[in-house]
Parts: structure tokens; C-alpha cells; sequence
């Protein structure tokens, strides 16, 4: 229905391929500048000791079937005894790290938005203010009316469907496509991944949850309180014998001396 | 010139493929790695830095000071304030029996990183080389305390206890150990090892069952299948047991003896005399 619009090719050569580096060596330098800026994360002496004394609790549940019964249930005992176990009687003291008070937060947050939204931000701005007045490209799927003012951001013509998108949201579908290029050069987990960053972001204070040790040791305890012991060993023997050992090989060949 | 890339390209793998596998074969490392350095210096790029590592760890193995001093001042110059290079200097003053200066480098660790283990365990095999067992046990335990999830401590400390005769404790660390690793035949084994040694009835029992375990785990393992065969038969002589019992051991014992014959049988014959007289033992 809409009519074909036959763009200019220079179009083509002097803005779509100039976006599309522009957003790609931004986001390398975005990269190399956020390792540069990076501070290192020092975790206290006991929160290793609680990390790990979570996962030998769990390690407990799926893998006590592997130990005698005794042992089983001295650890378990051990963990959640009435009086004196580890994971009902351990308060830890929990401060929730709010962006506003705790200082390292702070300029983690300031660095994080440095880095990112405000270059997004600038080169948005710039290429909106460089290359406006044209039509850049067409997306491949049909859009309503409302979003002509998002995408259409410089061209004042009613009647254009709202398929045809200035050079703005190019540059912003650039920024979340080479995310996966950057995943290629950059390897994974690297600096210039915009949407992973403002994921992070959005789950917000998840990286201040471990702090929460006092709820992960309440739901360790409940979920020993309510794990049995079922020994894994029971019938081993007969396993074993119900058929002749697997001896291929054995006393066949020299072991390998030597360097090379 | 050919010959040499590739003599050169195929130490620096070996040296890799040691580093990956963890061996602990100095003397070999020493050779390849020291020629490496001082031949192929400009050849190995950033892979330098840790030759240099594994190399000086070798060179102390072997009481190599001089290589090991060279290795040391290149990384210090590379990694000044470096940890990693300050526990390898720590190292150097073990292998020299400097014990004092050698846990001062590494309290200094610690100031800076309360939980660096690397120090904390380098401290402990300071105990450890000195012979005072009971401190080294007592540390490791403090250090266990706080780091529940090293498995090569709690091996460590398992070891420690059997030298004590402590085998109760020595069983609780392996318990961990066949937690976490409920796949591995070796720890299995060693527990099956020292319930046995524990004697009794029912350590005995245990022992069977684990040996049985790891036998299972891996069919080739000679030690369980011996073990086994011991177990059940001890079970099997113990006055104490009722017939049903007995009779059950009994069978698990001829089975395991059948199994020794079978693997027995491919090799040569001078291996006979061995046999009967083990056989004949029960």
C-alpha cells in the first residue's frame, strides 16, 4: 500500500555505513575505557566464608546419599541443631547498600553512566543534528502511526509511513545490533555491551542481594530440615556382582617415560 | 632454521600441557623450560611471565636457586607489589629454609588481603616442613573454618590426620571430599582405606560397601577390588556374625577373588607366585 520510496544510493554510502562504524568503534573505545576505569570489587573475608558455607549446605542435600548415615546426619545436625546451628543461629549484619549513602556505589553508578549513556546520548544528538531532513532506511516490518514522531525524528511529512526511519534510530538499532559483534571481537563479557549493562541496571540492587545472607541461610535451613537420607549404597554390592568387571587393558601396555 | 621453530613450538606446548594438567615433574620442567628461556626469550611473547612462574616452582623443587632467583627478579621487575610474585618469593625462602623470613612475606600478604588462601596454606606447609603436625593441624582447621569449600585442604588435612592415627577425623574430611566429588573412585577408596583401618564390625562393613563403590566407579581399580576381597573376608572369620551374613561375605569374597584371577591372567607368570600366596593368606 505504501508507496516504494527509492532512496538516493548515496544515502547508502555516506550514512548508512558511516552510522554503522560509528557506532561500532564507539562502542570499542566505550570497552577499552571501562576496563581503564574499572575499580576492583574486595569482598570481605566473610562473605567468602558465607558463599561457601551456603554451597556446603547444598552440596549436602543433593550429595549426603553418598555418605553413611551417621555422617549425614552430624552435619545436618550441625547446620540446623536448635540450639547451636550454623544456619539458624548465624545473624549477619546486613547494611542494603543504597546507592545515596555508600560512597563505592556511588561512583560506580557515576562511572557506569559516564561510560555509557552519556556517549549514547552526545553521538545521538550529533548524528540526529548531522544527518536529518532524510529518510535513512526502511524497516522491514509495518509500524503505526504513533511511532512517526520516535523515528521520524527531522522529517515533517505526514503521509510517509512510519516505516521509513531517519538516521536516529538507525544509529540506535546499531547500538543493539553489535552487540553480538562485540561478542566476537571483544569476547564475552566486555565493556561495550549496552544492553547487558542497562539489564544490570534494571535488576538493580541484585548485586547487593548477597548481602542478604541472613535470608539465603533461613532458606538453606528449610530446605535441610526437609532433606532425608536415602544412601546411595544400599545394593552396591549387588550392582557390582550382578555382572563380571570391565578388566580391558589392564597390565597391557608400558606406562610412558620420557620427555618427548 | 625449520627444525628449531618446531622444536620450540613443541616445548612451550609440553610446558603448557604440564601447567594445565598440573604434573609435578620438576626436573623435566626445569630442562624444557629453562632452554626455553634462555634461547627463546623473545619468541614466547606474554607467555613469558608464567613459564617464568611454573619454571621457578620447578627450579625450587630441584634446589635450583640460581634459576629460581633469575625467574623471581624478572617477575618482580614485570609485577612490582604483585601477591602472586610475593607468595613466590615466599616460596623461594621455604625451599631455603628460611621459615621466619618466609612467613613474614606472607603475614604481609595477608595485611593487604585477608583472603588470599594461597598465603594461609603456604603458612601451613611451613608447619608442615618444620614437623610440627599438631600446629599445621590446628591452623588448617582454623583455615577450614573459614574456607569450607577447598577440597585440596580438606584432602590435605585427611592426610594429616592418618599420619596422626587420627582416623575418625581423617574419615570425616574424606566424607567431605566424596561430596563433593561423588564420582571420583580415588576418594572412595582412601575412605574404604581408613574405615577399614579403623577395624570393627561395622567400620568393616562400611569398608566393604565403599570399596564395592568405587569398584564401581571404576572396574579397574586393583586396590578396591583387593580390599574388597580383604573386607568381606574379615566379615566373613568375625565370630560375631549370624550365618546369613556370613555366607554373604562369603560370596562376595569368591566373586572378588575370581575377579583378581581374571585380571591376573593377561599377565606373565612370574606374577603367580604373588597371587597364591595373598590368596592363601585369607
Amino acid at each position: 500500500m505504501a508507496p516504494e520510496l527509492l532512496l538516493d544510493s548515496n544515502i547508502r554510502l555516506w550514512v548508512v555505513l558511516p552510522i554503522v562504524f560509528i557506532t561500532f568503534l564507539v562502542g570499542v573505545i566505550r570497552h577499552y575505557v571501562s576496563i581503564l576505569l574499572q575499580s576492583d570489587k574486595k569482598l570481605t573475608l566473610e562473605q567468602v566464608s558465607d558463599s561457601q558455607v551456603l554451597i556446603r549446605s547444598r552440596i549436602l542435600r543433593e550429595n549426603g546419599k553418598y555418605i553413611p548415615k551417621q555422617s549425614f546426619l552430624m552435619r545436618k545436625f550441625y547446620f540446623n541443631n536448635q540450639e547451636d546451628g550454623f544456619l539458624k543461629n548465624t545473624k549477619r549484619k546486613v547494611v542494603p547498600p543504597s546507592p545515596m549513602t555508600d560512597p563505592s556505589m556511588l561512583t560506580d553508578m557515576m562511572k557506569g553512566n559516564v561510560t555509557n549513556v552519556l556517549p549514547m546520548i552526545l553521538i545521538g544528538g550529533w548524528i540526529n543534528w548531522t544527518f536529518s531532513g532524510f529518510v535513512t532506511t526502511k524497516v522491514p516490518f509495518p509500524l503505526t502511526l504513533r511511532f512517526k514522531p520516535m523515528l521520524q525524528q527531522g522529517i515533517e511529512l505526514l503521509s510517509l509511513d512510519a516505516s521509513w526511519v531517519s538516521s536516529a534510530s538507525w544509529y540506535f538499532l546499531n547500538v543493539f545490533g553489535l552487540r553480538s559483534m562485540y561478542s566476537l571481537i571483544l569476547g564475552q563479557d566486555n565493556g561495550a555491551d549496552q544492553s547487558r549493562i542497562m539489564q544490570e541496571q534494571m535488576s538493580g540492587a541484585a548485586i547487593a542481594m548477597p548481602a542478604d545472607t541472613n535470608k539465603a541461610f533461613k532458606a538453606e535451613w528449610e530446605a535441610l530440615e526437609l532433606t532425608d537420607h536415602q544412601w546411595a549404597l544400599e545394593g552396591v554390592e549387588e550392582e557390582l556382582m550382578s555382572r563380571e568387571l570391565d578388566l580391558d587393558g589392564m597390565f597391557s601396555k608400558e606406562l610412558p617415560t620420557g620427555i618427548f | 632454521v625449520n627444525v628449531l621453530i618446531i622444536v620450540f613450538t613443541e616445548m612451550r606446548d609440553k610446558l603448557r600441557k604440564w601447567r594445565e594438567d598440573n604434573h609435578r615433574n620438576s626436573e623435566q620442567i626445569v630442562d624444557v623450560g629453562e632452554e626455553l628461556i634462555n634461547e627463546h626469550a623473545s619468541k614466547l611473547g606474554d607467555d613469558i611471565w608464567i613459564i617464568y612462574e611454573q619454571v621457578m616452582i620447578a627450579a625450587l623443587d630441584c634446589s635450583r636457586d640460581d634459576l629460581a632467583w633469575t625467574c623471581l627478579q624478572e617477575l618482580k621487575k614485570q609485577f612490582p607489589g604483585s601477591q602472586r610474585v610475593k607468595r613466590l618469593a615466599g616460596m623461594r625462602l621455604e625451599a631455603l629454609e628460611k621459615y621466619e623470613d618466609a612467613s613474614k612475606q606472607y603475614d604481609s600478604i595477608l595485611q593487604d588481603d585477608p583472603t588470599n588462601t594461597a598465603a594461609r596454606k603456604r603458612k601451613i606447609s611451613i608447619l608442615k616442613a618444620q614437623g610440627k603436625s599438631a600446629e599445621a593441624i590446628r591452623e588448617l582447621n582454623e583455615y577450614l573454618e573459614q574456607f569450607v569449600g577447598d577440597q585440596e585442604a580438606w584432602h590435605e588435612l585427611s592426610e594429616l590426620y592418618i599420619n596422626e592415627h587420627d582416623y575418625g577425623k581423617a574419615a570425616f574430611c574424606l566424607e567431605e571430599l566424596m561430596m563433593t566429588n561423588p564420582h571420583n573412585h580415588l576418594y572412595c577408596e582412601q575412605y574404604a582405606e581408613v574405615k577399614y583401618t579403623q577395624g570393627g564390625l561395622e567400620n568393616l562393613e562400611l569398608s566393604r560397601k565403599y570399596f564395592a563403590q568405587a569398584l564401581k566407579l571404576n572396574n579397574g581399580n586393583m586396590r578396591a577390588l583387593f580390599g574388597l576381597y580383604m573386607s568381606a573376608s574379615h566379615i566373613a572369620a568375625s565370630p560375631k556374625v549370624n550365618a546369613t551374613v556370613k555366607k554373604a561375605n562369603v560370596k562376595y569374597a569368591a566373586w572378588a577373588t575370581n575377579q583378581i584371577n581374571r585380571a591376573y591372567q593377561v599377565t606373565k607368570t612370574n606374577q603367580l607366585p604373588v597371587e597364591e600366596l595373598l590368596l592363601r593368606s585369607s
